[in-house]
């Protein structure tokens, strides 16, 4: 993908989502936040997945660390910046991850998926377990923050999220994306993709491959914690069923969806992803099965993802053209 | 000591029938690669159809004696769903295993609303018919004599199983395929075949494990979930792609859940991921290996 | 060409206008569309059988109404969305707020997700009737008093009920006692409610052992096991999920039955799994607000569990009187609050101030709403027996108990209220 079309995606979209609040009816403003919290812990899923190779089906404990977070940083802490909250989520998040990678990253394919699993599930029966701490089943309440320092005492919440919260989410995603854009195109970004396509050829190339995927989980790991804390400061809770293994594999669906060998891929994944569980949700109580018939529709024969369709389509177009 | 017998017991029903489903994954694994997440809905399906079977059956007015049989039989009966499943999955084979893995979390998906449609929201059970067998006492200690018989039926496909593949040529064909495909293709098998045997077989361990284990407990919308984890952990304690590795690792998960549930409760679920995670960082082939034996 | 700046200015602020003008309409527009009710329950995963039981009552009701006047002359329409984990529930929430407009929302089962939901409810300012979700953080009251929330009876009701009756049958008649309860805050509470009465009444007991089996866990046999060994002459369980029967079966099969007395507050919820087979008799059962076969219920109570049985070949529970409790009083308000108007339809504010203090007869019995929005109903709770026309065990004899005497006033602390109440044992 050449810089300039990738610029041209990047602001039109920004454009549109700006723009989005003033034509959208405000119930889906609303649905729009747990979609920045999503594409943002997508990008950062899809440093493993897309550029590193690994399919990691425990993600969501990631998602879970930044909620319980925010939780325990402004609930029982006190702390009121969000800027706060994330930095301290993100670091908090990478620091746990450390430790995982390193003993994940030693495997790939169906033992990294397996051992992701089993921390994810580890960490879901903790929150269950150890419930004077936690909260169990009932979670822990994540109070409102300032953003930018600003508390918007005149918003009450629903407005609060629909307009100030909306921007700041927005302007968090671009941030992202311009971070996810700089790791994946520097040399450190090179090296990933060169492990996921032979790790055996990098090994010889002289790659630390095990310090490179490790790294890779780790910032992983900090976007999702970022995405976890956007979606409890939404729902005011961090609840344990945010790690369950299945909505590790509701992340994995938002990526493969979207087209995990595009940049792009995982916003439009998580965007068209929770659209379609909204409108599905309400058409029939049976949306499980229509999600399950889609995502293998994908796996079978769209692999590639909307993106790669995009992209696909815009290919022969061209060539039409010519 | 009668109370630590009955945990035991109570932890071997529990491994006869988490066996019975990771030989299916293993069998599966062994020959197709294929780590197939939708286990647990094969096995809730086998619950709700036996139950199905066994209350259509009880209407015609067969003996309660023959609910073991029957159950086993409804298990079989399901095998019809083998073959379509495994041509669904057929298109992702050559792909990477992430792709397998998501087609079976979809199957996953899929058949949660399934078994919703057709048998409703409400958990389903039969009654006790099954204590019609009795109970086996010896002072404080019982065990139903269906529980035995469960157990019994595991050692006895366990056995089979074994047999099947070390002695019988189809066995062989299978181990050949697991061990390398192209090989055994070039040399006429017909890979396609054995693939879809073995696929419903797998299933039907499943769906047996379910019917056998429906009496003592339930059918519910949730359990196709809940099992996954489990049927993981034995599967990956005890070395994918290897029955003798399901087989232990199938008691390991049910006795350490019996007794950690007695002894250590706080424990209880815990137990098992630090040890399926132990076993993954320091002998990650698990305790009995890649072996398909 | 590119859209205009200012057409989509405009535009936009046209959509909002309407928006805006929807909730705010007058009266007269408004008495001629259908009245919009929100059902928010679950219908998948483990509290899926109470939630149908649910929805089939508030349908029931609906059509009830419909065929008459409606409320307050308006037709009812139901829009029904699941519950499931709280995030997902405070988005069906919105949606049924923001995009459906309904005028009030109905529903919930999880503590968990009622505790979640409360503030997005006050912050919507939208009307919502909690069938079976407190907002409670264990036994402590997290929101003292909402405006637009009303929420269900506190879910230590039914332990307490239990305890008083379990105190005036077997006073003197078991020494040591076991728990078996799911591994969450209600069953924790329930139990930690029980030894608490036992104690205030000065009840001399030791608690053997306490199990705790995962929330909905099928496989009991391990937990049997453990408390055969511990040889209680009382058995408290709170366990009421599909888990309920499957513990009873294997109970039954373990000998654990025999000669045990047994305290299950909330076995109501699957008593038509409860097969006669396996449940023993003289267990102390409770039904919570509902009992089926009360032969005091109301003519309409009665008409109602016919229906039931004949539609959907089954038996309510007593989360078809919660729902009904609801919608009941919802319509209650709304025409109460109209004809204070004169006839005009009441504003949210008006159906609020109504429904605070209304008392009507629900399905289950008398049932009113306290001033800190928290509900007030009637508890069946008895002795089991297994004389009867069903496959399943219904009550021989039973009590019934008005919530007041069993949970705590508005603003009182759970523990410090247990010590010092007066109980009728």
């Amino acid at each position: 993908m050449t810089i300039n079309s990738a610029t041209l995606t990047a602001l039109i979209g920004t454009a549109a989502l700006a723009l989005l609040p003033l034509v959208l009816p405000p119930y889906y403003v609303g649905l729009m936040i747990p979609f920045f919290g999503y594409a943002i812990a997508l990008l950062g899923f899809n440093l493993l997945f897309g550029y590193t190779g690994l399919l990691s089906f425990g993600h969501a404990m990631f998602l879970g660390l930044g909620a319980y977070g925010a939780a325990v940083m402004s609930g029982v802490f006190g702390v009121k910046s969000f800027e706060l909250v994330l930095l301290a989520v993100m670091l908090g998040s990478a620091v746990i991850a450390l430790p995982i990678a390193f003993l994940c990253a030693r495997y790939v394919g169906i033992f990294f998926g397996m051992l992701t699993l089993a921390f994810g599930m580890l960490f879901y029966s903790f929150l269950f377990k150890f419930y004077h701490l936690t909260g169990g089943d009932s979670g822990m309440r994540v109070p409102r923050m300032n953003i930018l320092g600003l508390t918007f005492e005149r918003y009450n919440k629903i407005e609060f999220l629909a307009g100030p919260f909306y921007y700041y989410c927005l302007g968090l995603l671009v941030i992202a994306g311009l971070v996810m854009w700089r790791i994946v195109h520097s040399p450190f970004g090179l090296h990933l993709k060169t492990i996921r396509d032979n790790a055996r050829k990098a090994e010889y190339l002289g790659v630390h491959v095990h310090r490179f995927r490790l790294a890779a989980f780790v910032i992983s790991a900090a976007f999702g914690a970022v995405g976890g804390a956007i979606l409890a400061f939404r729902v005011g809770l961090a609840d344990p069923e945010l790690v369950y293994w299945t909505q590790s594999g509701q992340l994995v669906f938002m990526g493969v969806l979207g087209g995990f060998s595009n940049f792009f891929g995982p916003i439009i994944g998580a965007l068209t992803y929770t659209l379609l569980q909204d409108q599905l949700q309400s058409l029939t109580e049976y949306w499980r099965s229509m999600l399950g018939v889609i995502l293998a529709l994908i796996v079978i024969g769209f692999p590639e993802g909307i993106a790669g369709l995009a992209v696909d389509l815009r290919r022969r177009l061209a060539r039409r053209s010519q | 000591m009668s109370a630590f017998a009955n945990i035991l017991a109570g932890g071997v029903f529990h491994a006869a029938v988490l066996f019975l489903v990771a030989a299916g994954l293993q069998l599966v694994f062994g020959v197709q690669k294929i780590v197939n997440l939708a286990c647990g809905s094969f096995y809730a399906l086998g619950a709700y159809f036996g139950i199905t079977f066994i209350n259509y059956t009880t209407q015609f007015g067969i003996s309660p004696w023959l609910i073991f049989p029957g159950l086993i039989i409804s298990g079989i009966m399901l095998g019809f769903i083998g073959p379509p499943i495994e041509r669904i999955l057929r298109s992702v084979y050559g792909r990477d295993e992430s792709f397998q893995l998501l087609l079976t979390f979809a199957l996953v998906l899929i058949f949660q609303d399934v078994f919703k449609f057709i048998w409703g929201a409400n958990p389903r059970s039969l009654d006790s018919a099954y204590l019609v067998y009795g109970t086996l006492r010896a002072g404080d200690f019982s065990i139903p004599v269906y529980n035995l018989l469960v157990i019994l039926a595991a050692i006895a496909i366990a056995g089979g199983l074994g047999l099947f593949l070390q002695r019988t040529n189809y066995g062989r064909l299978l181990r050949a395929t697991a061990e390398n495909r192209a090989m055994a293709e070039a040399l006429g098998v017909d890979v396609r075949r054995i693939y879809s045997t073995v696929f419903t077989l797998g299933a039907v361990l499943g769906t047996i494990a379910g019917a056998l284990v429906v009496p003592t407990a339930a059918a519910s919308l949730d359990m196709a979930i809940e099992f996954v984890i489990e049927a993981f952990a034995v599967v990956v304690i005890g070395g994918l792609g290897s029955m003798r590795g399901a087989l232990v690792g199938a008691l390991i998960v049910g006795l350490i859940r019996a007794l950690s549930i007695v002894f250590f409760p706080e424990l209880e679920v815990l137990a098992i991921y630090l040890i399926v995670i132990g076993v993954l960082i320091f002998r990650p082939v698990g305790l009995f290996g890649r072996s398909f034996a | 060409m590119a859209i205009s700046r200012r057409k989509v200015l405009t535009s936009a602020a046209a959509l909002g206008a309407l928006s805006i003008s929807d909730r705010v309409c007058s009266p007269a527009i408004a008495q001629n569309k259908p009245l919009r009710i929100g059902v928010l329950a679950p219908r998948a995963g483990i509290a899926a059988a109470p939630g149908l039981n649910g929805i089939r009552a508030t349908q029931w009701a609906v059509e009830g109404f419909n065929a008459k006047d409606g409320i307050g002359g308006r037709k009812v329409e139901l829009v029904i969305e699941d519950e499931s984990t709280p995030k997902d529930t405070i988005e069906r929430f919105s949606k049924l707020v923001q995009q459906e407009k309904v005028d009030c929302v109905q529903g919930i089962i999880s503590t968990g997700v009622g505790l979640a939901l409360g503030p997005a409810v006050e912050e919507a300012r939208a009307l919502t009737i909690y069938w079976d979700g407190t907002t409670q953080d264990g036994v402590d009251e997290k929101i003292p008093n909402p405006r637009y929330l009303f929420r269900s009876t506190d879910n230590e009701c039914e332990a307490v009920m239990s305890s008083l009756l379990a105190i005036k049958n077997w006073k003197g008649k078991f020494a040591t006692v076991a728990g078996i309860n799911p591994d969450y805050s209600y069953g924790r509470n329930n139990m930690a409610a029980f030894v608490a009465m036992l104690k205030r009444f000065n009840i001399e007991h030791q608690v053997v052992t306490e199990q705790w089996p995962k929330v909905g866990t099928m496989d009991l046999t391990s937990h049997v096991a453990a408390l055969k060994a511990a040889k209680p002459d009382l058995i408290f369980s709170s366990l009421l999920f599909a888990d309920l029967p499957v513990f009873m079966k294997q109970a039954h099969a373990a000998g654990l039955t025999e000669g045990t007395k047994l305290v299950f507050p909330a076995a109501g919820w699957q008593h038509t799994l409860m097969k006669k087979e396996f449940t023993p008799e003289g267990m102390l059962f409770g039904h919570n607000t509902l009992y089926f076969a009360n032969p005091n219920a109301s003519p309409l109570a009665k008409e109602f569990v016919a229906w039931y049985e004949k539609t959907h070949q089954d038996y309510p529970e007593w989360e078809a009187d919660r729902a009904y409790f609801a919608i009941a009083s919802y319509k209650e308000a709304v025409e109460k609050a109209m004809k204070a108007k004169g006839g005009s339809w009441p504003s949210q504010d008006d159906v609020i101030d109504s429904l605070v203090g209304l008392s009507i007869d629900s399905l289950g019995g008398k049932s009113s709403w306290r001033k800190d929005h928290i509900a007030d109903q009637t508890f069946v709770q008895g002795l089991t027996t297994h004389k009867n026309n069903y496959d399943f065990v219904t009550l021989g004899s039973f009590e019934t108990m008005y919530s007041t005497e069993l949970q705590k006033p508005p603003g009182a602390n759970f523990w410090e209220w247990i010590k010092s109440a007066q109980f009728k044992v």
